[in-house]
């Protein structure tokens, strides 16, 4: 009895003087607001080792091939710092974005930390909608495109299409910031394709140029 | 006496509680599926739906070149200005667009369908559920 009392507190001891391991981050979840021309946002996920114990962090994943994330070394010693270095490209897409990143440790190897990035771009010229298409036999009517600048004033410099059978016609409702473009096809007996193109004048360094589609189908 | 068919019925039951507890695995393990969100597909629907679909692969090229469903277009992110009117000029107003990545946590898929059905304002824009690991082991 007293053999058995004595075994299971050396094993209770030495539970309790074994080391552990323990990452803190600092801000888990990071929120960017940018605009298309950025093109990218950058996120750094510092974290401590708080444990006694060295931590290995055996992998990060992202949630997409739009998202690189990038790690010093894999080892952290107690009391050291690092950081996750997440970079998302958006290519052009707007509103809210999310992407997140998987990282896996020893310390908690069960119970991957998740690196949360979140991205609002803002779309300074908005197309309602991008895309107009009428079906072959369709009446060949004309169909809008609103066009709206988002705090930004925005000019209008050319509409041009791609092919002559569909027209593109611009109005202004309220200079910079609301126009009307009427896309009328000359008939829609066969299957058509227009490409639109809106020039803008904004922004002036690098002035942008949007598309309407325009089908027959 | 009683101690005996006590003891039978035990074992009795014990023999028959092995097979059911093999059967509750299995239907557990078939019937355990995540829910649905209200604009996700599972593969084996959008199989049926044939060719009232058109499958967009909203992964990057390399992916995609490596294998894709059968006739799906290629449309990211990464190249939308460029891919777009390709996709436009297969898309049908009357069939669905099933929209799939390489499942997990990929969320390619979802965000090429959100700008479609925004940009585009095309209906009947599913997800495919698992993407293209769950077409492939359908």
């Amino acid at each position: 009895m007293l053999m058995r009392t004595i075994f299971a507190a050396s094993l209770l001891l030495a539970f309790a003087s074994a080391g552990f391991a323990d990452l803190h981050w600092d801000k888990p979840i990071q929120e960017f607001k940018c605009t298309p021309d950025d093109k990218h946002a950058e996120a750094h996920y510092t974290f401590k080792n708080t444990g006694t114990t060295a931590v290995t962090i055996k992998s990060v994943k992202t949630s997409c091939g739009c998202t690189t994330a990038h790690l010093d070394k894999k080892v952290y010693q107690p009391g050291e710092t690092g950081e996750v270095v997440a970079t998302y490209s958006f290519h052009g897409a707007t509103g809210s974005l999310r992407k997140l990143v998987t990282v896996e440790s020893d310390d908690h190897p069960s119970e991957p930390t998740i690196l949360d990035l979140r991205v609002f771009v803002h779309e300074p010229f908005e197309l309602k909608p991008a895309l107009v298409y009428w079906r072959t036999g369709d009446a060949a009517e004309a169909k809008s495109v609103q066009l709206l600048a988002n705090g930004y004033a925005v000019k209008i410099k050319n509409v041009s299409s791609s092919n002559p059978r569909i027209s593109a016609t611009l109005q202004t409702l309220k200079p910079g910031e609301e126009y009307l473009v009427s896309v009328k096809p000359t008939d829609t007996t066969q299957k058509e394709a227009a490409e639109i193109s809106v020039l803008t004048d904004f922004p002036p360094e690098s002035p942008r140029v949007y598309t309407i589609h325009a089908r027959i189908k | 006496m009683l101690r005996a068919a006590l003891r039978q019925a035990l074992i009795l039951l014990a023999i028959a509680l092995l097979p059911a507890m093999v059967s509750g695995a299995i239907q557990l393990k078939w019937h355990h599926e995540e829910p649905l969100a209200p604009d996700e597909v599972r593969a084996a629907t959008a199989a049926e739906w044939g060719t009232d679909v058109i499958f967009v692969d909203a992964r990057p090229k390399t992916r995609f070149d490596a294998g894709h469903i059968d006739g799906a277009i290629l449309l990211n992110n990464e190249d939308w200005e460029t891919l777009s009117p390709k996709f436009l000029d297969v898309w049908d107003p009357d069939k669905k667009t099933v929209v799939y990545c390489d499942g997990g946590s990929c969320d390619a898929s979802r965000e090429v369908a959100e700008r479609l059905k925004r940009e585009f304002q095309i209906k009947n824009v599913y997800v495919l559920k698992g993407g293209w690991p769950a077409w492939q082991s359908r």
